[in-house]
């Protein structure tokens, strides 16, 4: 058969000290639907944004049919025939439709009747696009990637919080693209879909491809198991140890309590419960609630039904520092979110201590020195750049954000995947820690897209998908388990 | 996300310049107030170190509340008409004793500084906006206080301790006001960098969704800030009454766009989160010698303005050279 | 093994938003604006026994300047900038003109016109290209250029002086009792430069630009360009406001504070007329409008008998009250 539509051979990216991308090989054939899975984190974004020209890559070859290409730009890449359509689709919120496709120069009428083709010719394009909800906007992304009729469709995660009759549309253009002897490369956490419409798949797993294969031979499980890969074991009986050791109180009452409580749907929330001294951890794919549901913990949103009890009493925060003062605290994976980027070190894990009136006066200095290095030292913050928060490495900025609640104390910390984008050391400086606190007595819900963390560190398992818990597992549950889970699909049991 | 770690060696003497700018502010006052005084000899006797800082004072108080809000991520542009308001009501009310005047001279700041503060905080004005208004409706207090009947008619007199503390000399080079002045730099210095509201508007100008995720409630801190950038602005009123010797509905204004400029200059980026008073301080000190040098030069009210202009820019351009402090 | 649900259920289209409540949405604050204004003008003129062309005449002309540089402040405005320094340019074109206009036939007076003009935008455009080159924010750099503007300003014209052609002043302001002109003019401006603008792809890229400054380069745009190119725009405006100055006035006056309470008004009158200081959003009418409103405020007061010093209060509180209010309205939809 002929080359490649697609060639990448060893292509490599590092952001400083974070290796995304080690080498990746990737070979697409013309007329072919292939899948490109793996793990959060385990460096499809990358991957994505190198081969649409939104990034360059450091080192390797990118070729297409056979000729290699340097992408420099977003233009250039279109101009090669390898067009995206993102999770985010790029369109101005302000703008209507139409204005945003003038922008980009694309022609309404030609828009138009891609959208009639996938049966969606009604949608009005004068609208202001943050007046459509987000599937249409997906859809309309598309249809305007379609216009420059690319050889290689590259849909990153279209099918995520897309109903399934949109979806169906989806897989009609992939069929048609493939007809026509053009690709399609589909990223994508619905092995489902994955396996009855991809041709190939190719599995990433920390930045470098591990397997390319049919993805209806084997089923989801060879699939799984390729992308969680053999590392884990070992770890997780460390972890286990220290469970055993741990003497728990079964019959003290709950330190938090969550009861229907009402996320994005009106008709089924979510529910659990942590005690003192336990781990909760929490697995979800993208985009099935876990966001807000940290954020209504937190006290930072309110939810539409259900409630909340800590230590027996109901939390009806309008403001985090309504949670805060039960000592419900958050650690969000947005760094950017939760830091004080121009402020050094030692104002930033100080602040919690100033967020009352009462507190406005003159600072004790020498006991915020003592709280302060007493954080530092036990997290082993890195303070050589102490000037500015904004020049630490990733792991020492998430550390920081740990950091402020060990000085400001807490009783039940809301951990939302705190070791994303975090290099190996010092994730498990973060799993010992979060066990350590545990220990000393505190309630913890931890929220991961990394499964095998609910192994190392976890007491429970709990899946949230679209909305609602959907399954609660023992931490010794495989990640196979997890992952099926988190799918919406039947874990069998052993 | 990126992942940069320090390298200490290369960044050290850019870090001292971020870190410690009053070190170069400083250098930069004295090469001018050397320069300066190379043109105008007055300025290396006691009674020219006097005058200069004696023509700072005000200027530094009024640039000590763009300072504050700054650092928030705002701005006042109320502040001289509350200074011009104040001062005109203590001089109305002298006639009530100095204690009486003095207080309702600051009570003024203090309802302004309010009615910013809400407006700003709670219902979330943009402050140029709302202190911009602010500013129309003071000065239509005032202009129809002074009419006819009105409330501000009648006679002024300035207060005799206004005239003493504002244009006194305590010894030497050292005017009245600089005790003033030092006390006020004081507390603010001590305020915004000792103090748990000191730490809060720094955060909030940094970071206000960071604030909110550990507990702070933003409008108290806003609230807190125009309240003293009022009152900040009232006691720069009295002072320079104090020096022009009498009050009027305008004698402030000049000051509003160079208050800012000593801020800017000072270091305090107008984004928030980053400054504080004492390059401030130093600023304000740089713009009155350059005012100075500009008028022994002898040049023209129009090669001063341009000037001016330029070395604000200039100034300002190098602050974000240097700290990589973008515009957003 | 499971398969992909299959779709029972159609996801219904979004349901498009009427033509009305469209309009209303997006237009409804100037709509809003332009009511008050019918209001205002009718009240006014209920003052006035003989409301006719020579009160019009003065209300339009009387405006124009403020018009002009709301305007200038829009197009920046929505850029996602702000500019500090259009009260300045605009005393500095008007001395300009006034200085060469003087004693001068139409013919080379128009010539001035039209150089004055393209003076301005080119010194827009250089405040415009250092702020986007340097970093520096907007305020700023606009407000360090507001005293380069003024001072040059001085250097052309050392006190109040200059003079302009009468010929001229017809045709730009009207005489005593011709509206004609100054309302022609208005109007052939918002016509036929800023709806062309608008419906443009630089016009779209502005709004894109101010909107969100990552996307619009995510997009493909050039946001520096766009950006400059919406200072030379406002120095258009401010150009002409200051042509409109010498033409209203006969001569030029190189006084500051002029430019100084000009500018601060330009930003209210934007933000009363609906266009929100972050960029993005909002159109040039209803700022024009609300200059017109605002500008009615004092000549009000006079016919109801109160102390025009009062319209000052009135002015700074109805600008706090009406964006208090704006603010509450805004804050759910603006929620990001």
């Amino acid at each position: 058969m002929s080359q490649p539509l697609l060639q990448t051979t060893a292509v490599a990216k590092a952001f400083g000290p974070v290796v995304a991308l080690r080498a990746v090989d990737l070979s697409v054939a013309p007329g072919e639907v292939h899948a490109l899975l793996g793990a959060n984190g385990a460096g499809k974004s990358t991957l994505v944004k190198i081969l649409t020209g939104v990034l360059r890559n450091d080192s390797g070859t990118v070729a297409v049919n056979g000729e290699p290409v340097l992408l420099r730009s977003p233009t250039e890449a279109r101009a090669r025939g390898l067009a995206p359509v993102y999770q985010d689709p790029a369109l101005i919120r302000d703008l209507t439709v139409a204005q945003n496709l003038r922008l980009t120069g694309v022609e309404v009428a030609d828009v138009r009747r891609e959208l009639a083709a996938m049966d969606l010719d009604g949608l009005d394009l004068d609208e202001q696009v943050r007046d459509i909800p987000l599937p249409f906007l997906r859809m309309l992304d598309l249809a305007r990637a379609l216009v420059f009729d690319p050889q290689l469709l590259v849909l990153d995660e279209i099918t995520a919080a897309l109903p399934p009759d949109l979806s169906e549309r989806v897989f009609a253009i992939m069929g048609r693209w493939k007809k026509r002897d053009r690709s399609v490369l589909f990223i994508s956490h619905r092995l489902a879909e994955v396996r009855e419409h991809c041709d190939m798949c190719t599995v990433l797993r920390d930045g470098g491809n591990v397997a390319s294969f049919h993805p209806g031979e084997g089923g989801e499980s060879q699939i799984v198991a390729a992308m969680l890969g053999e590392a884990s074991a070992g770890v997780r009986d460390v972890a286990r140890e220290r469970r055993a050791a741990r003497e728990r109180n079964d019959e003290e009452a709950p330190r938090l309590v969550v009861r229907d409580l009402l996320i994005d749907r009106q008709d089924a929330g979510v529910s659990f419960e942590v005690r003192a001294g336990e781990v909760l951890g929490l697995a979800a794919l993208e985009g099935q609630g876990q966001d807000r549901l940290f954020e209504i913990l937190s006290g930072n949103a309110r939810a539409a039904g259900g409630e909340i009890l800590v230590d027996g009493r109901p939390l009806r925060a309008r403001h985090p520092y309504d949670a805060i003062r039960r000592g419900v605290v958050l650690v969000p994976s947005n760094r950017l979110a939760a830091l004080l980027p121009q402020r050094p070190i030692r104002e930033n894990i100080a602040i919690p201590l100033f967020n009352r009136v009462r507190r406005w006066g003159p600072i004790n200095t020498g006991r915020e020195r003592r709280q302060v290095s007493e954080a530092v030292t036990r997290l082993s913050i890195d303070t050589r750049a102490a000037a500015q928060a904004r020049r630490l490495s990733g792991g020492n900025q998430q550390k920081l954000t740990i950091g402020r609640w060990l000085a400001a104390g807490f009783r039940t910390l809301l951990l939302f995947d705190p070791t994303r984008g975090i290099d190996v050391g010092t994730k498990h400086q973060i799993y010992d820690l979060v066990r350590e606190l545990a220990d000393a007595g505190a309630a913890i819900v931890m929220f991961t897209s990394e499964l095998r963390e609910i192994g190392l560190v976890c007491d429970r398992a709990a899946v949230l998908h679209n909305g609602a818990i959907v399954a609660e597992l023992p931490p010794t549950a495989s990640e196979t388990d997890l992952l099926t889970a988190a799918h919406g699909l039947e874990v069998t049991a052993v | 996300m990126t992942t940069v770690v320090a390298d200490p060696a290369v960044r050290d003497w850019r870090q001292t310049l971020v870190d410690r700018p009053a070190v170069v502010l400083s250098g930069v006052l004295l090469l001018l107030y050397f320069v300066t005084g190379l043109v105008a000899p007055g300025m290396f006797t006691p009674n020219g170190v006097r005058s200069t800082l004696l023509l700072a004072c005000p200027l530094a108080i009024l640039a000590a509340s763009q300072t504050l809000c700054m650092l928030t991520g705002g701005i006042d542009l109320s502040t001289v008409m509350t200074a011009n308001f104040a001062a005109y009501v203590a001089a109305n009310q002298s006639s009530q004793g100095p204690l009486a005047a003095l207080s309702l001279a600051l009570l003024v700041g203090l309802a302004v500084g309010t009615v910013n503060g809400v407006g700003v905080g709670v219902f979330k004005v943009n402050p140029l906006i709302m202190t911009l208004g602010m500013a129309s409706v003071l000065l239509g207090v005032v202009t129809v206080g002074l009419v006819g009947d009105g409330f501000l008619s009648g006679s002024t007199r300035l207060l005799p301790v206004l005239r003493t503390v504002s244009s006194g000399t305590l010894f030497g080079p050292v005017p009245n006001n600089v005790l003033v002045w030092a006390l006020v730099a004081a507390v603010l210095i001590f305020g915004l960098s000792r103090t748990g509201l000191g730490r809060a508007v720094y955060a909030v100008g940094d970071n206000p969704i960071a604030c909110r995720l550990a507990g702070v409630r933003i409008w108290q801190v806003l609230l807190a800030v125009y309240v003293l950038s009022a009152l900040l602005a009232a006691l720069g009123g009295l002072l320079f009454s104090g020096i022009s010797g009498s009050v009027g509905p305008d004698q402030t204004n000049a000051y509003l766009l160079p208050s800012v400029a000593a801020a800017v200059i000072g270091g305090t980026s107008i984004l928030g989160g980053v400054g504080g008073y004492t390059g401030t301080i130093l600023g304000a000190l740089i713009l009155t010698v350059l005012n100075r040098l500009l008028l022994t030069l002898d040049t023209t009210e129009a090669f001063r303005q341009i000037l001016y202009g330029l070395i604000v820019l200039a100034l300002a351009w190098v602050y974000v050279r240097l700290t990589g402090q973008r515009g957003a | 093994m499971t398969a992909t649900p299959r779709a029972e259920v159609a996801t219904p289209l979004p349901r498009p938003t009427g033509r009305l409540e469209r309009f209303a949405r997006r237009q409804g604050w100037v709509v809003g604006v332009a009511v008050l204004l019918g209001a205002l003008i009718l009240w006014r003129s209920s003052q006035i026994p003989a409301f006719g062309a020579f009160e019009v005449r003065g209300i339009v002309a009387g405006t124009m300047t403020l018009a002009l540089l709301a305007m200038a402040q829009t197009v920046i405005v929505i850029s996602g900038g702000i500019d500090l320094s259009v009260g300045a340019m605009m005393v500095l074109t008007n001395c300009i003109a006034a200085r060469l206009m003087l004693d001068q036939d139409l013919g080379p007076v128009v010539l001035v016109a039209l150089l004055v003009v393209a003076v301005a935008m080119v010194l827009s455009g250089i405040i415009g290209a250092v702020a986007v080159v340097s970093g520096v924010p907007d305020i700023v750099v606009t407000l360090a250029a507001s005293f380069i503007l003024a001072g040059l300003a001085l250097i052309v014209l050392d006190g109040p002086g200059g003079g302009t052609n009468p010929r001229f002043q017809e045709l730009l302001v009207g005489g005593f009792d011709q509206p004609l002109p100054a309302t022609l003019w208005l109007a052939g401006i918002f016509l036929l430069v800023w709806v062309p603008f608008k419906r443009s792809r630089l016009g779209i890229a502005t709004y894109a630009v101010g909107s969100d400054r990552a996307a619009a380069f995510l997009s493909g745009l050039n946001v520096g360009r766009t950006r400059v190119a919406a200072y030379v725009m406002g120095g258009l405006f401010s150009g002409l406001a200051g042509l409109v100055t010498t033409a209203f006035t006969g001569s030029g006056e190189p006084r500051a504070s002029i430019g100084a309470t000009a500018t601060l008004t330009s930003v209210a009158a934007v933000v009363l007329g609906g266009v929100a200081l972050m960029g993005g959003s909002g159109t040039l009418l209803g700022p024009v409008l609300a200059a017109f409103c605002l500008a009615l405020i004092a000549p009000l007061m006079l016919g109801l008998g109160w102390d025009p010093n009062y319209a000052e209060v009135a002015r700074g509180v109805i600008i706090i009250v009406v964006v208090m209010i704006g603010g509450l309205l805004q804050v759910p939809r603006r929620a990001r």
